[in-house]
């Protein structure tokens, strides 16, 4: 490739093999679509889709002062994990802010101690790392290391992932269930299999050694063959992760917001005894927010894009964070923080500013698209 | 796939193409252009009638990726619109230079014309 410096994941081959449309991502050299990015996104919605998320950050921290350090770190009560179990979180600054979010995975114990998978932005992965060590105790018995190198990242997603699975050895039975994980082996290859995703569907990631990331791919690319399955990549993604409301790092969520803003107050333990942020995040619990996080569609064919102006009565309200058409829905849908001043019911009328008109849109409830009933 | 340029057609650096027939000239976006926006999904036209000058905003697409103003290559009025393209944008990504015609004008200056590129150059300038 042209850009020298860009990385590339252990599954490369397969995408030039596809004839993926590659793109620099956070460094690394990804594949931004193989085909449609509608097409590849009904995919998943309606079958299944194999994603390389390999730039994705792993961290282990294992030892006996794992559990106290992660305690310390994010806002969910990591006490409350069983081996096997995951939970969606953050990492937070002192006034709360949203350093990054990550899934913390709490492996099966090893050396009778602790053992959890740190799942973590790749644009935040020095950054991460770096504020994990820097609230480390020295005296405890914890190691903290970053597997990124070593390991690839694979998502199946899609309602035909479990049947999928099951083709290539692991019966509905050994199957995690939702933010659960096992670690198993597939067709002699070991790995990790999440029951985790950043879709809005089922569906699995899976976590495995370089060496075998494209063993791995192929056996699920074929086996998927007869249920439809199609590579995808980080554009439908990112259509897919904006219809099911997750927020995005560095778009809709970053160090200034705090997860109560961003509506992520479900993940948040204040029973907890201590976090960092947590006073604040406390106090915006109790007194409110000044600014809520918000959900819309277009009510024309425009589409919103991050930084755009949202209007009501002709006032200045907020600022769209992304934007996209939703391809499940056909229609443009966008998300963004409004003040809390404005009126922001489903229904509520809304302008959003493209270009240097104004565009009549309106306030939906999230998520926009929630996954058939399986 | 490439898709040839067609005869006495222009290209703008802004990556439309004006296509001369006689008093009429066909408007609409470079292959390349296509290319680069990836799937589209909405085109906003302009009225039937409406006169712009050269550099006028004339209309806006809007693909899955990026939103893209249209621009004037030359002064003119709109004396037809491509009104399948309301429900139909892909036709753009699928035959720009055909079936994917955006807009149709009159009372054009050859004059303004130099501003354009052949479509030799046009070639060379995108691969630069």
């Amino acid at each position: 490739m042209k850009n020298e410096n860009l990385k590339n994941t252990a599954l490369y081959e397969k995408h030039i093999e596809l004839k993926a449309k590659m793109v620099p991502f956070a460094g690394w050299n990804m594949p931004l679509q193989y085909d449609k990015i509608t097409s590849e996104h009904l995919a998943v919605r309606n079958n299944a889709g194999l994603f390389d998320v390999s730039h994705m950050g792993e961290f282990k921290v294992t030892g006996d002062g794992a559990l106290n350090l992660l305690q310390k770190l994010v806002p969910q009560d990591v006490t409350k994990m069983d081996e096997g179990k995951a939970v969606y979180t953050q990492l937070c600054n002192p006034a709360g802010g949203i350093i990054d979010d990550l899934i913390i995975y709490r492996l099966n114990n090893t050396n009778n101690t602790y053992n959890f998978l740190l799942i973590v932005n790749a644009s935040n992965l020095k950054k991460d790392f770096n504020w994990i060590i820097a609230n480390q105790d020295d005296t405890s018995d914890t190691k903290v290391e970053d597997i990124s190198d070593s390991y690839s990242l694979l998502a199946l997603q899609g309602p035909l992932s479990s049947e999928i699975l099951k083709d290539i050895g692991l019966s509905i039975e050994k199957q995690p269930k939702r933010f659960y994980v096992i670690e198993t082996t597939l067709n002699n290859l070991n790995c990790s299999v999440a029951r985790t995703g950043y879709t809005g569907e089922d569906g699995v990631e899976i976590l495995i050694k370089n060496a075998d990331a494209i063993q791995m791919y192929n056996l699920i690319y074929s086996a998927g063959q007869k249920y439809g399955l199609k590579p995808i990549g980080l554009a439908a993604r990112d259509t897919l992760r904006l219809e099911a409301a997750l927020p995005l790092h560095g778009n809709d969520i970053d160090e200034d917001i705090t997860p109560i803003e961003a509506g992520l107050k479900w993940s948040v333990s204040l029973e907890k005894d201590h976090f960092i942020g947590k006073e604040i995040l406390e106090k915006q619990v109790q007194n409110g927010t000044d600014k809520t996080f918000v959900g819309f569609k277009m009510n024309n064919s425009r589409i919103p894009r991050k930084g755009c102006e949202i209007f009501q009565d002709g006032r200045i309200i907020g600022n769209t964070t992304s934007g996209s058409i939703a391809p499940s829905l056909n229609y443009p849908i966008g998300l963004g923080y409004v003040n809390k001043s404005a009126s922001m019911k489903p229904g509520d009328k809304i302008e959003v500013m493209i270009g240097n008109k104004k565009f009549p849109a309106e306030i939906v409830k999230k998520p926009f698209y929630k996954k058939k009933k399986g | 796939m490439t898709i040839e340029i067609p005869n006495n057609t222009y290209c703008t650096k802004s990556h439309e193409y004006i296509t001369i027939e006689g008093d009429t000239a066909i408007l609409g976006i470079t292959h390349y252009a296509a290319e680069q926006l990836g799937e589209i999904v909405y085109v906003e036209l302009p009225e039937v009638g409406t006169e712009f000058l050269k550099g006028d905003i004339f209309g806006t697409i809007e693909s899955v990726k990026a939103a893209s103003e249209l621009y004037m290559p030359v002064a003119g009025k709109v004396i037809e619109i491509n009104e399948t393209l309301t429900s139909e944008p892909e036709l753009i990504n699928d035959d720009c230079y055909t079936a994917g015609w955006i807009v149709k004008i009159t009372g054009f200056s050859q004059d303004d014309l130099i501003d354009t590129l052949s479509s030799a150059d046009y070639l060379n300038h995108i691969e630069e």
